[in-house]
């Protein structure tokens, strides 16, 4: 009998919806003719999974006995009997009750497999085994419960059930998930952002594991060796013609399919074979980088072998290039561009893109103005066969006729060939060929025949201006030659320094790319930027890794302008005194981006400053209206009550005097935030940190707060453990927290505070029912004197929240901002369980 | 306080001296209207019709000066400003843009009470041109601009440009007129001149008039702000 399949929802997070998506795709099933049963659900209370339970066919559990309480079970026997095709089974970490026939649920499931049934389960992320530690440390919530990997694993299919953390909480504060009376609490605790983000990540990663997992199953069946990059890297040479447009845009796609990156090489040619700045080329930069590519340039006699060494460096998996587009002599002559790529690259896909007809004719058209005079050894060897083959040659041939014809004649003939193989191999091929011809002239054409001697003293006048007028020439061609390689280099050299002044001016920290691209140029081990200021140098930036031990070349920088010394450290690559130079000029642009760099940093914080004066200014604007407005209240009171020009009435005199005390407590409320802001300020806070009963600190905050107290609600468990706190920073903490509370939440509404255990943290949270805080105005509201709207006196200079932070923060706390589902604001204190003393 | 109950408009957003000017005014025979913003302040004042409005400077939405400037739209119901900003600038502002007078916060009860009655008493002043204003040091005659000083009255000559002064101070007795209004009043609107220059002239003017010049009794400086004519009519109103 074959063995079931089994496939399991993996869930991120209680509430993702792995049971709804479970019984889904049992109905499905059951729509396509299977026969499905229910072996067990967990509904949860959740209305829309009872919802979906409706209609199916459930087995009826079998009960257990365990100490005295009934525990209900999967009834394995009970489905063996029945037979269905697919069973649900929800919950494939639960742990059975002890007793039963299997510990583990995920062992019933093997049963029904083994007996031929396919199973559908369910698990959450924080069941699997290996992330049993880690989700204790993220949530601070031990499972009891686990299955497993290597049984998770087994299955045949694994879906993950995956929502935003936001979503999550969405549902959560819909009561989607929980019942409404334990929403407060779980969307504090194990639900919070945070707690529930970190969980996806996990999820994500540890089915994206098992995916990679399946992969190298793949690669060892299938016996694939060598480098397998998971990541594809697809290059794309770039040549600037017509058609490199359409060859990118192909590249891309082939990228993009496969999730991979794209990245564009121009050779720039040192001996200028094929290079011409022009339009074409930027633009396709240009559209590399706008498809998501990244363009590199690479110097290289010969292009073919440059581009494939860097696809190999950058252990690229694709290489994309344009059909040829010389004719059919030229591969003669010169080799097929194509076909040297595809010899030097092994481990590469090499695509060749055919271009469309209609390019063809505008680009032979173009060949016609290349220009290639520079000489190159191919050309050296047919000057050398030239000059070898050639002359013997015209010896025999002229030797027949000797007698018919003058010696001016024969030279010049001689002198013709000369200045061919001049023309072709330069100087030295032609020095040679100059002295061979006048030895031949000398020995068969000059009077006394075969010998070496000349008799007539024009003659001689005449060997030697054919000498002289051979190596002139020779030697012009050689430094036309010459002159046009260095021209092709400084043409290449330019564009470099262009496109590395373009991004010191587009990029915003442009130092790393400018060095990642001398390192990329010049096909360079590493690079890096030292800095000799202080008494050991230090490393500003660096691109590529160096190797221990390798030849590093140091090149220095021009000062900065303040006599900062710097240097740069290059390794590896054959470097020609050519690159050093223009190495050192774009080290030179390098140091111009740091000082420019540092000079914008000193403006900022010049600007800074400034701002910091106006804050002063505000600040001290605020704080004396605030310290101000209760002794206004005051002193009108008092000084009214001191005129003797009216008599008050019990009434009236109560009145005033209750405005004048609770202005008093509000300035020495107001004067006691000041001092505990400006402790915090300058780290003068003194911290006590004692175990401290959450209970007795919550009710001293509440009972200090006078008439207002019995607007909160307390839910502080008695058997909760001591804090690691102090005790009195924690109390004015919660008297700041409270007061803000009931200043800005409706009479009618009460304030709650809650309290509960999270792995070794304690959290106490304030949840009121106001107006909130949106998320956007946290931060400025933690910022120390400020305040949510300018000209609002209400909670004096805004400090009661940032007090808050630093004091909880002062005790090695953590204070977080929420929405208190329906609206409000939930400020949570989380605090650490005093370690002396775990229980009272 | 005899006669009609007086009813102050008193606008301030906190509600804590509301509660202390409320009381007091109230004690004092005073009818009081509260506002807790300028809309609210704005609405008030077209419905109650009050004889004075006190003002706080510092308010959310629509701040003071705009209320004032709402206000002398319409209306030319005495207005005093209370202000914990003491800076000169919206002082000014406010009584260029047509307060009569300010209290800087904290202020004591005698000296609010008594700005309150010196500017209500200003606006049951008739507009009629006095002929002649009569002190204790000095008589004026506005009209046939001569002036007479000491128990002797002596006849002392004033220039043009310091009757011009004297008159638009004598005018507005009691009321706080700022440098700019002066300015205005005695050298038309677009005349910019240097702010010596009426300190010069002041100086002139106390010189002439004033029993002893340092310390001024009659034409008392606001530094900052403006000049302030008292007459000294009803000394035991300003006695604090």
């Amino acid at each position: 009998m074959t063995r079931g399949a089994l496939r399991i929802y993996l869930g991120a997070a209680p509430g993702v919806g792995k049971t709804y998506a479970m019984l889904g795709e049992g109905v499905r099933r059951t729509e396509r003719g299977a026969d499905v049963v229910v072996g067990v659900v967990e509904t949860h209370g959740r209305q829309l999974t009872a919802e979906r339970l409706e209609g199916m066919e459930l087995v009826p559990r079998k009960s257990v006995e365990h100490r005295d309480t009934m525990l209900s079970e999967m009834d394995i026997d009970a489905i063996l009997m029945r037979r269905p095709d697919v069973v649900l089974v929800d919950e494939y970490a639960h742990t059975n009750a002890p007793g039963s026939r299997n510990e583990k649920r995920w062992q019933d499931v093997d049963e029904i497999l083994n007996a031929g049934i396919d199973v559908i389960s369910t698990v959450n992320i924080q069941h699997l085994e290996s992330l049993n530690d880690v989700v204790a440390r993220i949530t601070g919530t031990v499972q009891r419960e686990t299955v497993p990997d290597a049984i998770v694993r087994r299955a045949d299919q694994i879906e993950l059930v995956d929502m935003s953390p936001e979503a999550i909480r969405r549902r959560m504060a819909h009561g989607n998930i929980y019942p409404p009376e334990r929403i407060d609490a779980a969307l504090s605790n194990f639900f919070r952002p945070g707690n529930l983000g970190a969980l996806r990540e996990l999820a994500l990663l540890w089915v994206a594991d098992r995916v990679e997992e399946s992969l190298n199953t793949y690669v060892a069946a299938h016996g694939i060796s060598g480098a397998w990059e998971t990541r594809e890297r697809v290059v794309v040479g770039l040549t600037g013609a017509p058609d490199g447009d359409m060859l990118i845009r192909r590249a891309a796609r082939m990228a993009g399919r496969v999730g991979g990156e794209l990245i564009g090489v121009h050779v720039v040619s040192d001996d200028g074979l094929s290079h011409h700045v022009d339009e074409n080329l930027l633009a396709q930069r240009d559209l590399v980088v706008a498809l998501g590519g990244t363009v590199h340039d690479v110097v290289g006699h010969d292009p073919a072998a440059a581009l494939v060494g860097f696809a190999t460096n950058e252990r690229a998996t694709q290489l994309v290039i344009g059909s040829t587009q010389r004719s059919r002599w030229h591969e003669l002559w010169h080799g097929s561009f194509v076909g040297r790529v595809t010899r030097l690259a092994n481990q590469l896909d090499i695509h060749v893109i055919a271009r469309p007809e209609s390019d063809r004719r505008s680009t032979t058209h173009r060949r016609q103005h290349v220009i290639r005079p520079e000489i190159d050894t191919r050309r050296g060897v047919v000057a050398w066969i030239l000059a070898v083959a050639g002359l013997p040659s015209l010896t025999a041939a002229l030797d027949g006729m000797s007698d018919r014809l003058e010696l001016s004649t024969i030279l010049l003939m001689f002198l013709t060939l000369v200045l061919a193989v001049a023309a072709i191999g330069g100087r030295i091929v032609a020095a040679f060929a100059a002295v061979s011809a006048s030895l031949l002239v000398n020995w068969y054409f000059v009077e006394p025949r075969n010998t070496f001697t000349i008799a007539d003293g024009e003659n001689v006048v005449a060997m030697v201006v054919f000498l002289v007028v051979a190596v002139t020439v020779g030697s012009f061609v050689d430094l036309a030659a010459r002159r046009s390689i260095e021209a092709h280099r400084a043409r290449a050299e330019a564009a470099i320094l262009a496109r590395s002044a373009a991004s010191l001016v587009a990029d915003v920290d442009p130092v790393p790319s400018v060095l990642e691209q001398i390192r990329r140029t010049f096909g360079l081990t590493s690079a890096r930027l030292i800095s000799l200021d202080g008494p050991t140098p230090s490393t500003l930036a660096e691109s590529g890794d160096a190797t221990p031990g390798g030849k590093v070349v140091q090149v220095d920088i021009r000062p900065g302008p303040n006599g900062v010394r710097r240097q740069l450290d290059i390794e590896g690559g054959a470097l020609t005194a050519d690159d050093h130079r223009v190495i050192r000029i774009l080290a030179d642009q390098l140091a111009k981006a740091i000082d420019t760099q540092s000079l914008a940093l000193e403006a900022a914080e010049a600007t800074a400053l400034a701002g910091v004066d106006a804050v002063r200014t505000a600040l001290l604007r605020a704080v004396s209206h605030d310290l101000r407005s209760p002794l206004a209240t005051i002193k009108a009171m008092v000084s009214g009550l001191l005129e003797d020009d009216v008599s008050w009435t019990p009434d009236q005199l109560n009145e005033a005097l209750e405005t004048i005390d609770e202005e008093t407590d509000r300035l020495n409320r107001l004067v006691g935030n000041l001092l505990d802001a400006s402790r915090l300020q300058i780290g003068a806070l003194a911290v006590h940190l004692t175990p401290t009963s959450l209970v007795d600190t919550t009710n001293a905050a509440v009972q200090n707060l006078g008439r207002e107290a019995n607007r909160v609600e307390i839910d502080v468990p008695e058997d909760l453990p001591f804090a690691h706190a102090d005790s009195v920073l924690l109390e004015r903490a919660l008297a700041n927290l409270l007061t803000n509370a009931c200043r800005h939440s409706p009479a009618s509404s009460p304030i709650r505070v809650t309290a509960g255990r999270v792995g070794d943290r304690l959290n106490l949270c304030v949840i009121d029912r106001g107006p909130g805080i949106p998320a956007s105005d946290r931060g400025r509201v933690l910022a120390p004197f400020q305040r949510l709207g300018d000209t609002n006196t209400i909670d004096g200079v805004g400090l009661g929240l940032s007090i808050v932070q630093g004091f909880i923060e002062a005790m090695s706390g953590q204070f977080t901002m929420d929405d208190t589902p329906g609206g409000g604001l939930t400020v949570t204190l989380s605090l650490q369980v005093a370690e002396d003393c775990e229980r009272r | 306080m005899t006669g009609p109950t007086v009813k102050v408009l008193v606008i301030d957003d906190e509600p804590q001296i509301r509660r202390a000017l409320g009381l007091n005014l109230k004690a004092r025979g005073y009818e009081v209207v509260q506002a807790d913003s300028g809309e609210t302040g704005l609405r008030a004042a077209a419905e109650e019709r009050p004889d004075l409005v006190l003002l706080d400077l510092g308010l959310p939405g629509i701040d003071g000066i705009g209320v004032i400037e709402a206000l002398r739209a319409w209306t030319n119901v005495p207005i005093v400003v209370l202000t914990v900003r003491d800076e000169e600038s919206s002082k000014v502002a406010a009584l260029d843009a047509g307060a009569d007078d300010y209290v800087t916060k904290p202020f004591g009860m005698a000296e609010l009470l008594a700005r309150l009655r010196a500017a209500l008493r200003r606006s049951a002043d008739v507009e009629v041109d006095q002929p002649e204003v009569s002190t204790a040091s000095f008589r004026l005659d506005l009209i046939g601009h001569r002036a007479f000083v000491g128990t002797e009255r002596e006849e002392v000559r004033l220039t043009p440009t310091e009757w011009s002064i004297v008159k638009y101070l004598v005018r507005n007795p009691g009321r706080l007129v700022t440098h700019r209004q002066l300015v205005t009043a005695v050298w038309g609107q677009s005349y910019d001149p240097d702010p010596n220059l009426l300190r010069v002239h002041m100086g002139h003017v106390r010189r002439k008039l004033e029993p002893n010049p340092a310390t001024p009794a009659y034409f008392i400086t606001d530094s900052g702000v403006g000049y302030r004519f008292d007459s000294g009519v009803v000394p035991h109103q300003l006695r604090e």
